[in-house]
């Protein structure tokens, strides 16, 4: 009941939150100069200028201007991104799949890394791999993702020649089909093993740099509830039937420390998907990140409202759906008060 | 210690000033912050920082006319630390990284104290607002917290900068835009929580006005995790402002340390690793003191808060 109530309330907020999300970057555009102003140019009239300004609404009031904007929203007209020199419609699907593979790598390190090492310390509580990890996990959160990709692009790449920048090489790219834009399950489907280590290799790198600060996060939470539920009552039972040490930590331990760790994975997507724009310059990967950090630079206003529009929205669902996943494994709590 | 056992607290010596007793108890927290060996660290890692920032006029020659842009030594392009004259060797452009390491926590100080200040005050009034006054005020604020929540910082950041064109100053205020958030709503929780002791009935009772029990019983009590905050937030600003500046959301040529990363990612595939690396481990040392300083700060100001340790 409580869950369902608690699911239910989240749902209705959502769509407050995205139309004020919307609200802020319609806000945005109007802040940032005439919104026609790519349009524009010296040798136009006046009557030139009013029309257009007649076409895009702008003689309308602010509110009027909103409706206009959002209805274009929500019926797919994202507006012409000047980066790209096409509708940012056109563009997107690709920037997508190249940002989602990219991310999908970097949870999947950060998950993976995140809870082995939590479980390692948490087990060996202030010996010396706890230290360690806790040294990780500090530096996580101060630690400059720019900073960190050319680190390792220095070590990896420059000196040791090991991986390469990118998203493929180009000859292998030309070799197989993309129907689906995520180059490891292209060439997964083309059954080109050559082309899957390529697709593979070239994710090391970003996958790691953006899975740093996540990893660093889900370490320290999986190591905290992991040293808090060791000192259960449960644990002592199930160490005092005979279990051994490994099963009592793998089958009851463990299990339980995942709960609260999986609202920090909800959160750590956040980190993650703001490290694309780092990520993806640094490493030359032909992302949403990327295109959004060119469209800063030339002020391609289509495109940064869509960035911005799509993250934000993207970011409360995640979010919503941890948030109900959270209160669905930790239904002791709830219904115990 | 078993409860039962604890001795009664005796009472406090009546001849002590209420002055006194507020000096006593700073000197036994600074105390019990100082004896937990990570946060000295952190203290100790921003007192140097800030001494650099303050002194940097008199340990570097400052660029004429204008101080804050990298000066630039045509003579020794890219050259390698321990180079005569450029003991961290030059940027591609002949810009002195020891020179934008030194001025850069000049900038990154500068950055953060602004944009904290900012923050911190709006944040605290808007969320005392909602909290305080409660009701309709409260839901329409909280519900604004909220849609500012709902934007990734970064981005967020990224997006206000872009739209007010580049500059450090647009980047001072994107920050100012982002960061207050937060302190809404801790400051709201803890004022609900606060409201709510008999103290303040009691103020209530003797027929004290609002704003002073406000500002008598309510802020000096419900300030503690703002500071632990705004503690913490001293780093991550400096953090997040490097990145957009890294972009290139700063002026070219400033003395800073995310347009120096970035002016020295030129010469990365010629091996030359130093423009880059010394700066970014400027931003890192920087972001990591004031993320240890406010870790330590958080356990002794705020016991009931237990952090992962």
């Amino acid at each position: 009941m409580q869950i369902r109530d608690y699911v239910l309330r989240r749902l209705l907020i959502l769509p407050v939150l995205i139309v004020g999300v919307s609200i802020i970057v319609f806000a945005l555009t109007r802040i940032g100069g005439s919104p026609i102003g790519i349009y524009l140019s010296h040798e136009m009239s006046a009557e030139e200028v009013a029309e257009l300004e007649a076409r895009f609404h702008l003689d309308e009031p602010i509110p009027v201007q909103y409706v206009y904007w959002a209805g274009g929203v929500l019926s797919g007209d994202l507006g012409w991104s000047g980066v790209a020199a096409a509708p940012v419609t056109e563009v997107f699907p690709d920037k997508l799949a190249a940002t989602m593979e990219l991310a999908v790598a970097s949870a999947i390190v950060a998950v993976t890394l995140g809870i082995g090492l939590g479980t390692f310390a948490g087990a060996r509580r202030d010996r010396f791999p706890d230290h360690v990890t806790r040294v990780v996990s500090i530096s996580g959160a101060a630690m400059p993702l720019f900073w960190f990709a050319i680190l390792l692009l220095i070590v990896f790449w420059v000196y040791l020649g090991w991986f390469p920048i990118g998203r493929s090489d180009a000859q292998i790219f030309a070799s197989i089909p993309h129907p689906t834009g995520l180059y490891t399950v292209d060439a997964l489907i083309a059954g080109n093993l050559t082309a899957f280590r390529d697709a593979v290799w070239h994710l090391v790198l970003p996958a790691l740099t953006l899975g740093y600060g996540a990893t660093a996060i889900i370490a320290r939470m999986m190591r905290s509830s992991l040293v808090e539920e060791l000192q259960e009552d449960y644990v002592d039972a199930a160490r005092a039937k005979g279990l051994p040490e490994r099963l009592v930590l793998r089958r009851h331990a463990r299990r339980n420390a995942l709960i609260p760790t999986v609202t920090v994975i909800g959160l750590s997507f956040g980190f993650l998907l703001q490290g694309t724009v780092v990520a993806e310059i640094i490493f030359r990967w032909p992302g949403l990140g990327r295109w959004m950090a060119d469209s800063v630079l030339r002020g391609d206003q289509a495109t940064i409202m869509t960035y911005v529009l799509f993250t934000s929205v993207l970011f409360l669902v995640v979010n919503l759906v941890v948030d109900v996943i959270y209160a669905y494994l930790d239904r002791r709590v709830v219904l115990g008060t | 210690m078993d409860v039962t056992e604890r001795l009664p607290i005796p009472p406090a010596p009546p001849s002590e000033s209420a002055l006194r007793v507020r000096a006593r108890r700073a000197g036994e927290l600074t105390a019990n912050v100082l004896s937990n060996p990570t946060t000295l660290t952190g203290l100790i890692i921003i007192l140097l920082m800030i001494s650099m920032a303050l002194l940097a006029p008199w340990i570097t020659v400052p660029n004429t006319p204008d101080p804050t842009q990298m000066p630039r030594d045509w003579g020794a392009i890219a050259v390698p630390p321990g180079s005569p004259g450029h003991p961290l060797g030059t940027t591609n452009t002949g810009g002195d990284v020891l020179y934008g390491v030194i001025w850069g926590a000049r900038t990154s100080l500068r950055l953060s104290l602004i944009v904290v200040s900012i923050t911190v005050t709006v944040g605290v009034a808007i969320g005392s607002l909602a909290g305080f006054l409660g009701g309709r005020i409260d839901e329409i604020l909280m519900r604004i917290v909220d849609v500012f929540l709902s934007i990734p910082e970064l981005i967020f950041a990224l997006a206000i900068a872009a739209v007010l064109g580049p500059s450090f100053r647009n980047i001072i205020l994107a920050l100012a835009v982002v960061f207050w958030v937060k302190y809404a709503r801790i400051m709201r929780a803890q004022v609900i929580h606060v409201k709510q002791n008999e103290y303040v009935d009691a103020a209530r009772v003797i027929g004290d006005a609002p704003l002073r029990i406000f500002g008598k019983d309510i802020l000096p009590n419900s300030i503690t995790p703002v500071i632990v905050q705004a503690t913490l937030d001293m780093g991550n600003i400096v953090l997040v402002g490097a990145t957009l500046s890294f972009i290139g959301l700063a002026e070219a040529g400033l003395a800073e340390w995310g347009v120096l990363v970035s002016e020295g990612q030129a010469g990365i595939s010629a091996g030359r690793w130093w423009a880059s690396t010394f700066p970014g481990m400027m931003v890192f040392l920087w972001a990591l003191a004031f993320n240890l300083l406010g870790d330590g700060l958080r356990d002794v100001l705020d016991p009931r808060t237990e952090t992962s340790r």
